[in-house]
């Protein structure tokens, strides 16, 4: 039997629980966050672009750390997820171009980890595992079976965070 | 007079007149490719497309697939970035012009022929920004370029981000190159901040 396999976009998030993976890919300066309570097997990954939400009309909440990362946590308390039970882990974050003369560019990756970092610290949840920043784009995806966080990128091993 | 707010406003009149710019762009860039290379390069007329991330990753191949690209900074009368994207067929036709070989993958490539893909990306992008500036009559300054081998879905999400609070849209220009009459997959990627943008359509007396 085929395993089931939940696809989640640029700025969007997918949950499900028991078996299955759920995968988002190429992340370049965007980062993944996953969430697992490994006591109900519920799972949810979440891929968000940029650091916050300025305008309150957008109705895109996933595409923001603040916001999407709210929403996901509102969703998955519904399916009784534990915040003291919760595994964190992220993977993303990358500077993909550097223009010399202009330090500025490309920081977005960096300034979505920071961002990610203060709001799960604010949540008060600890990140298990991370794989942040660099220059490569990373495919990730989560395991719903086993909370196994896998972490592809083009030239290196594989990781499982 | 209506301002547009993000790519996907432009009416049919401001996309004619940004089609109709790209078209001169890009025949100016294959001249200089042809130049470069050495050998005959011709251009279909461009289509501008106005795509999510997601869209214009599908016109070219799969997120996950190994490109090259070459990203420019525009600065001074039009803001923005300039971003042209090699697949490697295309990356193949310049390294066997450039270094008489061709690789299998973009993980093969070294420094050599990592530097004749940014060279000629830099050079695709200045003449269509040199064609561009001249019609429109405004001044651009160019960063110099820089370039990745990456998978392409984090490659075209790159300017979304960078201009991510204005248009989660990319303006794609479907041009394909045609070398020994074969047509060779590229990107190329226009993309003024949308105060620029507005900018070149009064220039232009449009809307």
């Amino acid at each position: 039997m085929m395993e089931k396999e939940l696809k989640v976009g640029i700025g969007d998030m997918k949950l499900t629980r028991g078996e299955g993976r759920i995968i988002t890919y190429a992340l370049g300066s965007c980062i993944g966050i996953s969430f697992y309570d490994p006591f109900l097997r519920l799972g949810a990954l979440l891929h968000i672009m940029l650091p916050e939400k300025g305008d309150m009309r957008d109705q895109n909440v996933f595409k923001y750390a603040d916001s999407g990362i709210q929403e996901t946590l509102r969703k998955l308390t519904a399916f009784g997820f534990v915040k003291r039970r919760a595994e964190i882990k992220i993977a993303g974050g990358a500077k993909m171009f550097e223009i010399s003369g202009n330090a500025n560019f490309g920081n977005i990756g960096q300034r979505n980890a920071v961002m990610v970092k203060k709001i799960l610290a604010a949540e008060g949840l600890r990140i298990k595992r991370e794989d942040i920043g660099g220059s490569c784009a990373r495919t990730m995806s989560l395991n719903v079976a086993t909370g196994d966080v896998l972490v592809k990128v083009f030239g290196r091993p594989e990781l499982h965070l | 007079m209506a301002r547009i707010r993000s790519y996907e406003d432009m009416n049919l009149q401001e996309m004619d007149v940004m089609k109709e710019i790209s078209s001169i762009g890009t025949s100016h860039g294959a001249t200089a490719l042809s130049k470069f290379l050495g050998k005959e390069v011709r251009i279909t007329i461009p289509e501008i497309q106005i795509l999510t991330v997601e869209e214009a990753v599908k016109r070219l191949g799969d997120m996950e697939e190994i490109v090259a690209a070459t990203l420019v900074q525009m600065s001074g009368e039009i803001r923005g970035l300039m971003l042209f994207v090699f697949k490697l067929d295309l990356a193949n036709v310049v390294f066997e012009k450039l270094l008489g070989k061709e690789y299998q993958s973009f993980l093969e490539i070294d420094e050599l022929a990592f530097s004749a893909l940014q060279e000629v990306g830099n050079i695709i992008i200045c003449s269509y920004i040199n064609a561009f500036s001249h019609l429109v009559n405004v001044d651009v300054s160019l960063s110099v370029p820089s370039s990745t081998v990456n998978m392409l879905g984090g490659i075209m999400t790159v300017p979304v981000a960078e201009h991510g609070y204005e248009t989660d849209r990319l303006m794609y220009i479907n041009a394909e190159f045609i070398l020994d009459g074969k047509r060779l997959s590229d990107g190329l990627l226009m993309l003024p901040d949308i105060e620029s943008l507005n900018e070149i359509m009064e220039k232009l007396g449009v809307s």
